[in-house]
């Protein structure tokens, strides 16, 4: 994890109220955002992997099965309660396990920015109960000095003994823009806290993007964007397999118009289509019982136009109407010798048909009053797709195993302008989610974090939830503070529980667990964050999360990650900088000991970086270096499945040349 | 708006259409036989009868096997679906001979040009030969006559045919695997027949007993889900069902109760696919 230190971050002086916010996510995207702050401050390593920027987000935490594949919750709502998006785009990782979030295929070298949206607004690109991380990729850049542009870095890390290499390249000529970027990654088995070397946690990966961007005239340009990601040879060590290979293709061509003076003052369209393969398999792991390989495949298509009109000085609407597609399919094959291959479908081949739209209307009703109001509709068809689909769900005593929903989610938001510099906003929303492809049609899922095999329920209920949110912000100088409190009570709520009458599949595993609703769980929490300038060369940023859940019976939800707090103090007097972090989170003993948790320790973690910058015939150099767990504490995070410990102290060194 | 309604109708006309030409070419030109392997054929002595014997599989094996039998008249060749049939196998083993457990036609009517019965074969040719002898009572001339065929079991590569003596009355029984016949991931018919052998030459079908269905991967040691245990339904046989969650080898296996007593709780079919 490797910070920058030469980057500045700029503390956005423009209103960046959550009322914008959506307009500036939704439509503009170019403009700065709440987390935009954070995820620049984080970013300017560009060998930190987007996990890692992700990590420092104090909305997101991360559940780890590996060093790779790790996968992104907000405020501690499951990955099945978040949208992921890629550019607007859905895409479906194409592993039962959920190895492959849809955030490992995009490089933060693509990353223009990172976009998470919590409360009222976070069902408004899909139906939601805890929000949407919609991650925007970088397009090409038609400012620059020069047609051709770029940069050039490689870096190493100590822990892990792992390479970075990657290039980017810009080429903008009249009313043409090319942009194209590879990234290589390859990391062996990292060192934790203490000396142990983590097995199979090896991974070895090539990004590449290419993006074309035409610009037609004034107001109008085109762009069509390809990202390919190949990896291989990844290892899980929280997990009884490895993937032998995982490649995504994702692919769009979008139209996008801006001119204010219009009544329709911009929109876009996007068509897009992806196709992940995931291939998992044991071959290298000793002492395994019985060879098993488990392919999975996932492909999405779809479209979504999003337009924002004038109504007049005061008010405004934005529209957003989505389709896609999604196939999965997934499948187990053993081999034990003597005998014909025992097969199974883990995720029986089905179809999920998605159907959206949105609307906000968003009113300026004075100088310091907002008011928004967001709604949403889908309507999703689900099905079952082949006859060995149908056969093998029919087991589970489901006859037919298709289902139409209707998804209804709608909120209201205020936000006012208290003296000069206080702002506070309150947010009332009430979102309904679908349950994912596993809980509906999984069969025989093994999660390793509690050791169940896990069969879907393709006749749960929707899960709906009221939630509140408000928060403060205070704007003084080049400060801020900023304070959010949420509570979300989510009905219906998806979890597993024992069926005894199940044998379980997996050796050794404690049994079967099926999906149903419990009556309620409520998610309850605080984000605060702190960044303040008190000199021109000095910048502190200062993050602090917690979050709270029970379920209707009192008990602790399981995987919420404890209170949390991260932060920075950066000196940066002039090509030289010095970076001093922490990291600390306390003991989680709130935990769900049905599903197997247990407590976990709390940690103290103190970073250092440096950075220097120069230019050489018209070159930019940077170097960057730094230790991270310089105390090599041995520890995890409450989110890490199996107790597998987190790298200990790394040493990296960085080298970015920009031309 | 009107050429969409056009298209509309127009392929709701075709795809009815073809619907309703495909259920005609279904009536008019199934073949009784196909799909089935024919065994032998001959003459009924006595029943101015020709008979052709099919089986569904191209080897037979110990175990319950069904016959289709086609009549025809020995001299015009004309079908003859109006007959009653009665089967007698015999196994000689020089020393000994025995019968077996058999199905005779249930109806005197065809089906399908067809009488269909049974032979529940207790044992492969290795230990002496088996012959099949088929009465035929021809109701279109009122003659009746024999014609007996040898038939040579194999040894199946997964038993189909099991066999226990009581724990409760004694009694020699014999089991038969009846369904699962082609196996697949999901939910199996299972079908078993129970006889028991009360002497050389009687070997009726057996309602007695209670089954309890357990199957089981034997090299992952699990089983599967909301399995029916078979019950009699009449004849010696006993239905249920069998959920099979992936591909492989699969144990049955089968625990058999008389009134609470145990018959036998050592009993299994393996079925690989």
């Amino acid at each position: 994890m490797s910070l920058q230190l030469n980057a500045q971050i700029t503390l956005n002086e423009t209103d960046s109220s959550k009322v914008v916010q959506l307009n500036e996510v939704v439509v503009n995207g170019n403009k700065k955002t709440d987390q935009q702050h954070l995820v620049n401050f984080f970013r300017s390593n560009q060998s930190s992997t987007l996990e890692e920027i992700m990590e420092r987000v104090p909305e997101l935490s991360l559940m780890r099965r590996g060093a790779y594949g790790m996968e992104a919750s907000i405020r501690s709502f499951s990955s099945s309660q978040v949208n992921v998006l890629v550019d607007g785009m859905r895409i479906h990782g194409a592993c039962t396990d959920r190895m492959d979030p849809a955030t490992i295929y995009i490089e933060p070298l693509n990353l223009d920015n990172l976009q998470v949206q919590t409360a009222g607004k976070g069902f408004l690109s899909g139906s939601s109960v805890g929000g949407t991380i919609n991650m925007k990729i970088a397009e090409p850049d038609f400012n620059t000095a020069h047609p051709f542009s770029g940069t050039i870095s490689s870096g190493y890390q100590t822990a892990a003994k792992s390479f970075y290499e990657s290039a980017k390249l810009n080429y903008a000529k009249e009313r043409w823009a090319f942009r194209a970027s590879a990234t290589y990654r390859k990391s062996s088995n990292y060192r934790s806290g203490g000396g142990e070397v983590i097995p199979f946690s090896q991974y070895e990966k090539i990004n590449y993007s290419l993006s074309a961007k035409f610009q037609q005239n004034k107001y109008t340009y085109y762009k069509a964007d390809i990202i390919a990601d190949d990896g291989w040879n990844i290892g899980y060590p929280a997990l009884p397999m490895d993937v032998g290979y995982a490649t995504a293709k994702i692919a769009s061509l979008s139209v996008h118009h801006q001119q204010a003076s219009k009544k329709i003052s911009q929109w876009q369209l996007k068509i897009y289509a992806n196709n992940i393969r995931h291939y998992m398999d044991d071959t290298h792991r000793p002492n395994i019982a019985m060879h098993m390989d488990m392919p999975g495949y996932s492909k999405t298509a779809g479209f979504y136009g999003e337009a924002e009109m004038m109504l007049n000085k005061k008010q405004r609407l934005l529209f957003r109407a989505d389709a896609s597609s999604t196939y999965l399919k997934a499948s187990m094959t053993m081999y034990e010798t003597g005998q014909l291959p025992m097969y199974m479908l883990t995720w029986p081949d089905n179809r999920k048909i998605q159907n959206g739209i949105s609307v906000s209307w968003l009113y300026q009703v004075d100088s310091t009053t907002k008011l928004q109001l967001n709604s949403r509709a889908d309507y999703i068809l689900s099905n079952l797709v082949s006859q060995e689909a149908k056969d093998q769900i029919s087991i589970l005593g489901y006859a037919n195993a298709n289902r139409n929903d209707l998804l209804k989610n709608i909120s209201a938001s205020v936000t006012k302008d208290f003296r000069p510099g206080i702002k506070a906003n309150i947010n009332l929303s009430y979102a309904e989610r679908m349950a994912s492809a596993s809980e509906l049609y999984g069969f025989y899922l093994f999660n390793s974090n509690d050791n169940y095999d896990y069969v879907g329920n393709p006749k749960l209920k929707c899960e709906y939830a009221f939630a509140a949110d408000a928060s403060v912000s205070y704007n003084w100088n080049k400060n801020r503070i900023q304070l959010n409190y949420f509570y979300s009570k989510i009905f219906n709520y998806i979890t597993g529980i024992k069926e005894p009458s199940f044998s379980t599949m997996t050796i050794g595993a404690n049994g079967v667990k099926t999906f149903i609703n419990i009556p309620f769980g409520i998610m309850t929490g605080v984000e605060a964050s702190v960044l303040l300038k008190p000199a021109p060369s000095v910048d502190f940023v200062s993050t602090l999360r917690y979050t709270y859940a029970n379920d209707d019976q009192h008990q602790p939800l399981p995987l919420i990650a404890p209170l949390k707090n991260v932060t920075s103090v950066r000196y940066q007097p002039n090509r030289f900088s010095v970076q001093l972090e922490t990291e600390a989170a306390a003991t989680q003993t709130r935990i769900n000991i049905k599903s197997g948790e247990d407590e976990t320790p709390g940690y103290f973690l103190l970073n250092a970086r440096l950075g220097y910058n120069t230019t050489l015939l018209n070159n930019n150099f940077s170097i960057q270096t730094g230790v991270e767990n310089i105390f090599d504490k041995k520890y995890h995070e409450h989110l890490d499945w199996g107790n597998i410990p987190r790298p200990g102290r790394n040493i990296y060194l960085q080298l970015k040349i920009s031309f | 708006m009107k050429k969409l309604t056009l298209l509309f109708s127009c392929s709701i006309i075709t795809a009815l259409v073809l619907i309703s030409s495909c259920t005609k070419n279904n009536d008019i030109n199934i073949d009784p036989v196909k799909g089935l392997t024919k065994l032998t054929e001959g003459y009924v002595a006595g029943a101015a009868a020709k008979v052709e014997i099919y089986t569904k599989e191209t080897t037979i094996t110990s175990g319950y096997t069904k016959f289709y039998f086609a009549l025809y008249d020995s001299v015009s060749g004309k079908r003859i679906d109006d007959a009653h049939i009665h089967l007698a196998p015999l196994m000689d083993m020089g020393t000994m001979k025995h019968a077996a457990p058999f199905e005779n036609p249930a109806s005197e009517e065809a089906v399908n040009h067809l009488f269909t019965g049974s032979v529940t074969f207790v044992m492969s040719s290795m230990g002496g030969s088996w012959t099949v002898t088929t009465t035929v009572h021809n109701h279109s001339n009122g003659k009746e006559g024999s014609f007996t065929f040898p038939v040579t079991v194999n040894e199946p590569t997964k038993s189909r045919q099991k066999s226990f003596t009581a724990l409760h009355d004694g009694n020699k029984y014999f089991i038969s695997l009846i369904e699962p016949s082609s196996p697949k991931v999901g939910i199996n018919d299972m079908e078993i027949a129970v006889y028991k052998k009360v002497s050389m030459m009687s070997w009726p079908a057996d309602s007695s007993l209670s089954v309890v269905l357990t199957p089981e991967m034997p090299s992952m040691g699990h089983g599967s889900p909301n399995n029916v245990n078979p019950v009699h339904i009449g004849n010696g046989h006993y239905k249920g069902k069998v959920n099979f969650t992936m591909t492989g080898l699969w144990r049955l296996n089968l625990d058999f109760t008389s009134g609470g007593a145990v018959a036998d709780s050592t009993q299994y079919f393996d079925v690989e696919f």
